[in-house]
């Protein structure tokens, strides 16, 4: 517990999750004016397009990945890991409290995008003279968004821990998402199977999956092993190597 | 205390610590001294748990630092000054360290205090000064009150006062019982603070010794004064004795005393003044650490 205290004091003794979050909202209002602006009242009044609008909290789904990796790799840029690991030495302590503490962060932030995504979308809906129906079926994408974004801390944790260089993370990650999930769509159905489109489908968080998306459940199973295999190659890497340092 | 045994660490191109052992005391300054690049950092970061050895071991009180239950309670290190967050307050980098190992809070306040940073306790450590840095990293060892200080080269970056202010510090820990084991370049501070150094080169142990018995064995200079100095240098070199000129009439000779006496005296050259000038530990790190000639 000692160590998860730690790595969350860590967490808000900067303002990485302030740009982050602020960041985040700022998307989110951007995002949501264009998508309501640009549907017709019809379109707006239908269940279909009010869940697909709810579902844009999970745009935190890329803030967790990015936050989950910084956890581990602003640790490395400025040389703290030789200070945490003095605190604690057990290395796989260490990177399990991390990995919690990512957690708990993103759990928070992606409440926090549910709730400015309703904010949001209420003040949209009210303007254009549209009810906004929030019933189990249009609200789904929120608890879909907050276990997609602790999935995928997760996966950030294990790419920080497997790469530990704060900039090669982060494009290596936005290279993925942006580019990588791309290429990989056509390969046809098995895409799917893809982390990005894995985390999508949890985020959707449709029942019954499709061609190209997985039913939530197989998601949430395909995104944990994700998560499960970055992070253990992350931690025997960090396990069996040095400690950084400019020293002799 | 520190018990380090046949330890070696060998990076893909280099061998940075060779076969090295050595011992430190409980209750005792001992200093870590070797050229730039000797292994003494690498040593040290192996004792802590930070680099993995490639054999041997380096334990504290009888244990891997990865197995002390309560590690910052057992020793405090004080290690690079740049491994801080910038954007971090100084204060809450130590609450940050006292959280990890279940330090009461309120001791953060205490070692701010006691190495005079509690003004700037809530600036962010991007604008400390390297000395204010150095002292940050000796108030995260002190969190602890640990019975053992380890401390990377601790006076890097202080000015005068900080170095003295060092100084005392050290001295009244190891006065109070501690140990510490301390790593240093700067040899004439270490003669005024060690008991006793443990002096590396190139990985290996080349002496470990009580800085009064190591300054015995140094090789003083001896100062000689004669109306012919130029002659004495002369014969001196011929006879394979390294010397120079200091200043008008004066030699410094690497010799003892005897050997240059007898030599002016079968060379007939008479001397006005002729001083076994005292070794220091500067001197015997110097022949120590001394490459051999080509």
């Amino acid at each position: 517990m000692n160590a998860l205290r730690a790595e969350l004091l860590k967490a808000v003794t900067t303002r990485l999750l302030l740009w982050f979050g602020l960041g985040l909202l700022a998307f989110l209002l951007l995002v949501l004016s264009i998508h309501i602006g640009s549907h017709d009242l019809l379109s707006l009044s239908q269940r279909s397009t009010q869940r697909s609008t709810l579902a844009f909290g999970g745009l935190a789904a890329i803030v967790a990945v990015l936050i989950g990796s910084l956890l581990v790799t602003a640790e490395y840029a400025h040389g703290t890991i030789n200070q945490s690991l003095l605190a604690v030495p057990v290395r796989e302590k260490l990177l399990t409290a991390k990995l919690a503490a990512a957690v708990l962060v993103v759990f928070a932030i992606a409440v926090l995008a549910d709730a400015a995504t309703l904010l949001i979308a209420e003040v949209w809906y009210h303007g254009r003279g549209v009810n906004l129906h929030l019933g189990s079926d249009t609200l789904a994408p929120f608890l879909g968004a907050v276990g997609g974004s602790m999935i995928a801390a997760g996966i950030g944790v294990g790419v920080g821990a497997l790469l530990r260089r704060q900039t090669g993370a982060i494009i290596a990650i936005l290279l993925w998402l942006l580019i990588g999930e791309g290429v990989i769509s056509a390969a046809g159905d098995s895409a799917r199977f893809a982390p990005g489109h894995a985390l999508g489908a949890v985020v959707a968080a449709h029942e019954v999956g499709a061609r190209d998306m997985l039913g939530v459940w197989a998601a949430v199973v395909v995104g944990l092993l994700y998560a499960a295999i970055f992070c253990t190659a992350g931690f025997l890497v960090v396990l069996n190597s040095d400690a950084p340092t400019s020293g002799d | 205390m520190i018990e380090v045994e046949h330890l070696t660490k060998r990076f893909r191109h280099a061998t940075a610590v060779d076969d090295l052992s050595f011992s430190v005391p409980r209750g005792r300054i001992t200093g870590f001294l070797g050229p730039n690049g000797a292994g003494k950092t690498t040593t040290l970061r192996v004792l802590l748990g930070l680099a993995l050895p490639t054999s041997g071991h380096a334990t504290l009180a009888g244990r891997r630092y990865r197995e002390l239950a309560a590690p910052l309670r057992t020793v405090g290190a004080v290690l690079e000054a740049s491994n801080y967050h910038p954007a971090r307050s100084g204060r809450s980098h130590l609450r940050v360290l006292a959280a990890a190992a279940g330090i009461p809070q309120a001791r953060v306040d205490q070692v701010l205090a006691e190495v005079e940073l509690s003004g700037a306790a809530k600036r962010k450590v991007g604008g400390y000064s390297l000395g204010m840095r150095q002292r940050l990293s000796v108030a995260a060892a002190l969190l602890g009150e640990p019975e053992l200080l380890v401390l990377d080269e601790p006076a890097n970056g202080l000015d005068p006062e900080g170095i003295r202010w060092l100084r005392n510090f050290l001295r009244s820990f190891a006065g109070r019982g501690g140990t510490v084991f301390v790593s240093s370049h700067v040899l004439g501070e270490m003669s005024q603070l060690a008991d006793e150094v443990v002096i590396i080169h190139r990985g290996k142990l080349v002496a470990h010794q009580s800085v009064a018995e190591l300054t015995l064995q140094a090789t003083g200079a001896t100062r000689v004064r004669s109306p012919r100095a130029e002659d004495l240098l002369a014969r001196l070199r011929a006879g394979g004795i390294d010397a120079e000129p200091t200043e008008a009439g004066t030699l410094a000779v690497h010799a003892p005393p005897e050997r240059v006496g007898d030599l002016a005296a079968e060379a007939g050259i008479p001397l006005h003044e002729l001083v076994a000038e005292k070794g220091s530990l500067e001197e015997a790190f110097l022949e120590l650490t001394a490459e051999p000639q080509p």
